[in-house]
């Protein structure tokens, strides 16, 4: 029995006086590559650190780090989501950086709204990445396919949207749509709350928006398919689930979808032509701007971890030195570190560029950034993708989606 | 069978074992060692394995249901809070429906389909080995995640079933595992069709029945239907009690495919959400490890419930031929 326990418990140092490191993220196999390229670069410079890496797709990611964390055997330096910092920081999972800033880890440069997300009560359980926002990517040759004009997204309404997709179906030959479904994913509805004024969640960690709201939400949805502006129910639930890879916008069977912005250089690789992307549709006609900067991802230590002086300098590396800024580009966002986020923007690729100009265009516009949402944000989401799916198959009306809505959210973050 | 013969098996050969162990000529220098305890050194392996990976994980999740442990802090004592919970629960609700319709629609069509196989190939069938194997095949894979993509792709929007059916005129076909309606029975058709297991218990059971009686019977001047009624099902009777038992419970833990085809949703609309798939989903996915524990227990009074009204109902159906 000793020898199992002992054979988990993970990484010590190495005999030689090496120190290891295990570091965790998610990502398509692009970003595995590039990490892997980071990894080793870091390592030429620190001959003392030696990282091993651990790496799956989002959603066995979380599932794994659960797990882990139940074994008290976090990865000493992990790849994190705004939807989960609180879950491990509220329970003492993860590292308080605040100790090794300035000297160890310089935050200097970081763009001050951003690197603000990633604290509780004044302590520092993760360091974003980099930034990029929620978005409407638009294909302007199915556009033009269907003989309507691009959207003016400084204007445009929620009408505006729905009545430009349906159009687009219409006009398109049948497995064409002018939208993918906007409602699985909770951010697309967060968006929709800030333009009302409210909030998903407030600063207490509460839930932030009215019932009305939600279900107006919700009706937009109904309108969508029920005006075709996007495919049958089965099929989006289909296409959805596809991710990605699988969008309607990246497989050129769609005008429209809400990605975020990072994702525009995959989704234009898979169509083989240039997309645009476009503001939520009632930024200006709404009470007020919904979009923000989100942190793209974080990250984070482990509190248990053996080396966390370490740890801090392997994070200070990958946020603040130009030789990682020039590796990852904007995989992981446009860089937080303001100076790398210049100095990369012209070795970004074309789809990265325009995605960089975009960010920097709406800049002005946004309001600041949520703070992070509290533990049980990651089952939130599950939420609204299975409300979203009774509403669309008709089991539930918007108003009792709403209200669903509601009770499981709040037990979920109570 | 197996009540009656077991008492005489142990009286009458451990006698016969000892002896040939004694003329053993490389028997270990153990001599305080006797039958009962060799058989004990060799069965150490699997108990240990019992004991540290199957017993001590049980007796953990018994006390983890009585707290709130949420994976990265310690577990806090509730008391019986996870059970009244789930009362007030309606994804708990909608798994156990699921789970029920699913057992209680694809153990009978599995069992009804590999009981007919098993009677025609029965019959003699030439070359009877070939599709023995090719009707086992499935039970192989049918819990396997190769073939529950399989199963996404054949049943989706545009896979194989609505491209044929495409062909041949139909329109405007849903996608059967995207579908509230239809995604539950798409996985109902993927368990009846691994009926190779059952069958080919069912075919051994069938070689078992003595031909005499058949003949007898024939010279009376039953017909084939009498036949199947009067001699096979009641001779057959313990068999489909044991493929009734085992498949039922199997059917409880279903979890892969549903798992799969859902993309770990449960979905679309919660309409494959299994139990244990919510289980796991409360568990790993919500940090929500003493409530799952609970749900497991639970699910372990169901099934055992069950197991326990089976066999009492065998009582009344289940013919062992000795009684």
């Amino acid at each position: 029995m000793a020898v199992t326990v002992s054979a988990c418990g993970g990484s010590a140092g190495g005999d030689d006086g090496t120190v290891t490191l295990r570091m965790s993220w998610w990502g398509s196999d692009s970003r595995h590559q590039l990490t892997q390229e980071l990894i080793d670069a870091f390592e030429a410079e620190h001959p003392g650190i030696t990282i091993e890496p651990e790496f799956t797709g989002w959603d066995d990611y979380w599932d794994r780090l659960a797990t882990s964390a139940a074994g008290n055997n976090i990865p000493d330096v992990m790849q994190h989501d705004t939807r989960y910092v609180r879950e491990y920081a509220d329970r003492g999972a993860l590292l308080d950086l605040s100790e090794y800033i300035p000297d160890t880890l310089d935050t200097a440069r970081l763009d001050p709204a951003v690197l603000s997300t990633g604290e509780v009560d004044g302590a520092t359980y993760a360091i974003p990445t980099g930034i990029n926002a929620y978005t409407i990517v638009a294909d302007p040759k199915i556009y033009q396919q269907a003989g309507v004009e691009l959207p003016d997204d400084e204007t445009w309404s929620w009408d505006d949207f729905i009545d430009t997709a349906a159009e687009i179906t219409r006009n398109t030959p049948n497995n064409i749509y002018g939208t993918q479904d906007i409602g699985f994913v909770e951010t697309g509805f967060e968006v929709f709350a800030r333009q009302h004024g409210e909030a998903m969640f407030t600063e207490d960690g509460e839930l932030g928006f009215s019932d009305e709201t939600l279900a107006e939400w919700f009706r937009i949805v109904i309108k969508s398919r029920d005006r075709k502006a996007e495919p049958r129910p089965s099929l989006s639930v289909e296409t959805h689930a596809g991710g990605v890879d699988q969008a309607l916008v990246g497989t050129n069977k769609g005008a429209m979808g809400s990605w975020w912005s990072n994702e525009l250089p995959t989704l234009t690789s898979s169509t083989g032509h240039e997309l645009k992307l476009l503001r939520f549709p009632g930024e200006s006609q709404e009470q007020q701007a919904g979009m923000y900067y989100k942190p793209a991802m974080f990250w984070a230590a482990s509190s248990r971890s053996e080396h966390p002086e370490e740890a801090a300098t392997f994070i200070n590396w990958l946020v603040n030195s130009p030789e990682a800024a020039e590796i990852q580009l904007s995989d992981r966002g446009l860089p937080i570190n303001t100076k790398l986020r210049e100095q990369i923007f012209d070795k970004l690729e074309e789809p990265d560029q325009q995605a960089g100009e975009f960010l920097k265009e709406i800049g002005p516009d946004l309001t600041d950034p949520p703070p992070l949402p509290p533990p049980g944000a990651g089952e939130v989401q599950d939420i609204m993708l299975q409300l979203n799916e009774q509403v669309l198959f008709g089991q539930l009306t918007p108003d009792q989606a709403a209200q669903r809505f509601r009770e499981q959210a709040s037990a979920a973050i109570g | 069978m197996l009540v009656t013969d077991e008492p005489q098996v142990p009286s009458e050969s451990p006698p016969v074992a000892t002896r040939r162990t004694r003329r053993w000529p490389f028997r270990p220098n153990l001599p305080s060692l006797g039958e009962g305890k060799v058989a004990y050194l060799f069965l150490t392996p699997w108990f240990l394995g019992l004991l540290l990976i199957t017993l001590g994980p049980i007796l953990a999740s018994a006390y983890l249901s009585f707290t709130d442990y949420s994976l990265i802090g310690a577990p806090e004592w509730t008391g019986g809070d996870n059970y009244e919970r789930m009362l007030s629960d309606p994804r708990f609700f909608q798994s156990l429906k699921v789970t029920f319709t699913y057992v209680f629609v694809s153990v009978p069509l599995q069992l009804a389909f590999a009981l007919a196989l098993a009677l025609v190939l029965d019959k003699g069938v030439r070359g009877l080995a070939f599709y023995r194997s090719a009707y086992y095949l499935p039970s192989l894979l049918g819990a396997s995640v190769a073939v529950a993509i399989l199963w996404r792709q054949i049943f989706g929007s545009n896979g194989l079933i609505n491209t044929t059916l495409g062909a041949i005129g139909f329109d405007n076909l849903p996608g059967w595992v995207s579908t509230p309606d239809y995604a539950l029975g798409t996985l109902i058709v993927l368990n009846v069709w691994t009926f190779g297991a059952p069958m080919v218990i069912f075919l051994a059971g069938l070689r078992q029945i003595p031909r005499m009686y058949y003949e007898a019977a024939s010279v009376d001047g039953a017909g084939r239907l009498r036949q199947f009624v009067t001699i096979t099902l009641p001779l057959l009777s313990p068999i489909i009690f044991f493929n009734l038992v085992l498949q039922t419970i199997s059917a409880f833990q279903t979890f892969t495919q549903s798992f799969i085809v859902s993309g770990g949703t449960g979905g679309p609309a919660d309409s494959t959400l299994f139990y244990t798939l919510y289980l796991y989903q409360r568990g790993f996915g919500n940090f929500d490890m003493g409530y799952a524990s609970a749900l497991a227990w639970v699910l372990l009074l169901i099934v055992g419930g069950l197991t326990a009204v089976n066999f009492l109902a065998s009582k009344y159906w289940v013919f062992y031929g000795d009684d």
